[in-house]
């Protein structure tokens, strides 16, 4: 039912002494447990987002450990989340995305266990169709008593507070990072010959393929030496499939399907330009990543994308055809005047944009001073829950949290804490595999 | 030959028993606690009860007979196949690690790995049921391909140790295997 992953860190001299400075300002550190629905195999945003979160609070000397799952209803999943959160002696209950049931279910068992709870919102919504409202109503329900809540640019903040009816003070904007090392330019990959526009999302809907699809030939016509590279899978891959077959494109549309991650900077070195087409985006870690690389960046101005780059480095547009074409068209002008900023200045300028480091430190600064604040104990979680999320949904909710907390009685009663062993660290700051490592090659 | 109290997952005491039979040679045998005679009475008394209830309704002196005869094939049952009496590992530098596992009933299984297809003895942790276990488990190679876990083979499956108990097993284990290789 569950698969868990448990990473920790040794603890070179040069951070210890750090540590040993910091633990001024913050005096412990935290066991962290995220939760989300997504991880790997499946990468995306979210999920690398969580991992290379999780390796950098590692290096803090914090103690991070992951949990997913794929179906959880409600209660069933109390047992073992609790189990869970007792062994690792969690602390910090942080969930990610409010897609996944798992995140909530997680943060409705922490609070009842009494633990500080954090949630991240990756994504933005509408108000107005059925399953946003829906979705809505469970995050009002859901977030009307957790501690902090992240979002990753001020429009998802914006977005958040006003689909969850949140007070902006809890809420907190700490952006995504890419890392810089791995997306490098290398303008040699880039065919002499012609212009390249690369695309990478998934084929879906959101992320805007239709207007894809009415820019391809618009341009091709126009530009001979145009050619398209479009990475990922989704079901509008049938959409760009019938452009190609109906323009007779093959030679210049080139879909490469599923794309892993490592593979993404080998296409992106290949463009000259990256596009975006989004409908809808809370933070775009595509653009960043193509202008890491050193490609022009000609992007939808849609929900958060307008904060992440500076603005000589992305050329904004409306989600029109007609727009997007205009927005190209000066981008490859420019292109073959050869007045674009080189690849390589274009990288050393994105690199200390968004670091994965700074994302830790600051989501460091969330722990603190979720830590310090008290959890609702159950009356006033209750009070919380009528008084925030109106009468029904809100009566219906505080009878689940009694229930909750009612089953979490009889669990402790059927099987009490001190009858679970402690989870050992294997590594980080008590780690016991230093001196036994000899002896045990894959064990404890 | 000590014997110190250990507990299983759930709380119940078990006892372990290590024999040293010369530095190459070890047991560990695990006891777990008897069938106690109040679960005995608990579960005959419902199934009884249960069939007196249908026998007020139906007047069918059938389902008396066929409730002793449920209870009594059940304990028989249990005895054989699912209560374990005490498992115990016995673990004999250079040749092999016995494994065996003697029923309430008397019936005794017993599995022999030998040497060469023993990587590591190592103790791991799953997902049980609602819960996570520690277990203590053997890892499996095939003597073609000397770096590959090719199967697990859990130890003390019935009886359930907690880490305390298996960390023990496990470094006097090491110990001997350390000393063979």
């Amino acid at each position: 039912m569950g698969q868990r992953r448990k990473v920790g860190s040794t603890n070179t001299p040069s951070s210890q002494s750090e540590s040993a400075d910091a633990s001024k300002v913050h005096s412990r550190k935290h066991n962290i447990c995220m939760v989300s629905d997504f991880f790997y195999p499946n990468m995306g945003g979210v999920e690398s987002h969580i991992y290379q979160l999780s390796q950098c609070l590692i290096e803090k000397g914090h103690k991070v450990m992951y949990n997913q799952s794929t179906a959880t209803t409600c209660f069933h999943s109390l047992p073992l989340l609790r189990c869970v959160f007792v062994r690792e002696r969690i602390t910090v209950v942080h969930a990610h995305s409010s897609f996944s049931a798992m995140a909530h279910d997680a943060l409705f068992h922490a609070k009842t266990l009494g633990l500080n709870t954090v949630f991240t919102d990756h994504s933005l919504f509408g108000f107005a169709d059925v399953s946003s409202v829906l979705t809505n109503k469970l995050l009002t329900v859901s977030l009307c008593d957790t501690n902090h809540i992240v979002c990753v640019s001020y429009t998802s903040k914006e977005n958040t507070v006003l689909r969850a009816a949140l007070n902006p003070e809890i809420v907190s904007v700490i952006p995504n990072a890419v890392d810089p090392t791995d997306f490098t330019p290398d303008p040699s990959q880039r065919p002499p010959d012609r212009i390249t526009i690369v695309v990478i999302s998934r084929l879906v809907y959101r992320k805007g393929i239709d207007l894809l699809g009415g820019i391809i030939p618009e341009l091709c016509l126009k530009h001979p030496d145009l050619h398209f590279l479009i990475g990922g899978e989704g079901p509008k891959r049938l959409v760009l499939e019938e452009v190609r077959e109906k323009y007779q494109l093959h030679d210049r549309v080139r879909l490469l399907g599923a794309l892993e991650h490592k593979d993404v900077r080998g296409v992106l070195v290949q463009g000259h330009i990256f596009l975006n087409t989004s409908l809808t985006e809370a933070f775009c870690m595509a653009i960043v990543e193509g202008a890491s690389c050193g490609l022009q960046v000609v992007s939808t101005r849609v929900g958060g994308i307008p904060e992440v780059l500076p603005e000589d480095l992305i050329t904004l547009c409306e989600p029109t055809v007609r727009s997007l074409c205009a927005g190209l068209e000066k981008v490859i002008a420019k292109q073959r005047s050869g007045s674009v900023p080189s690849p390589t200045s274009i990288h050393s300028r994105v690199k200390n944009l968004y670091t994965w480091k700074n994302v830790a430190e600051r989501t460091e600064k969330v722990y603190d001073r979720v830590a310090g604040e008290e959890v609702l104990p159950l009356d006033r979680r209750l009070r919380r829950l009528r008084s925030h999320c109106g009468p029904v949904a809100g009566s219906l909710f505080a009878l689940f949290a009694v229930l909750d907390f009612l089953f979490l009685l009889l669990l402790r009663w059927l099987a009490p804490d001190r009858h679970m062993d402690m989870a050992v660290d294997a590594t980080g700051p008590n780690g016991l595999w230093k001196e036994n490592r000899k002896n045990s090659d894959a064990g404890c | 030959m000590e014997d110190e109290a250990f507990s299983n997952i759930s709380g119940k005491a078990i006892s372990l028993d290590c024999q040293t039979h010369s530095s190459f040679c070890r047991e560990f045998t695990v006891s777990s606690p008897k069938m106690s005679i109040g679960k005995v009475m608990v579960y005959t008394c419902s199934v009884w009860l249960l069939a007196y209830a249908v026998f007020f309704f139906t007047e069918n002196t059938a389902v008396l007979s066929s409730a002793i005869l449920i209870t009594l094939t059940g304990m028989m049952l249990h005895i054989h196949f699912v209560k374990v009496d005490h498992e115990s590992l016995l673990v004999i530098g250079s040749l092999g690690i016995q494994v065996s596992s003697s029923y309430a009933s008397g019936r005794e299984v017993t599995t022999f790995i030998e040497m060469s297809r023993i990587k590591d003895i190592v103790i791991n942790e799953a997902v049980y049921l609602n819960q996570i276990i520690y277990y203590l488990c053997v890892l499996l190679k095939e003597p073609s391909e000397p770096n590959v876990v090719s199967s697990v083979v859990p130890l003390f499956q019935s009886s359930k140790p907690r880490l305390n108990c298996l960390a023990k097993v496990y470094e006097s284990c090491q110990e001997i295997l350390s000393k063979c290789q």
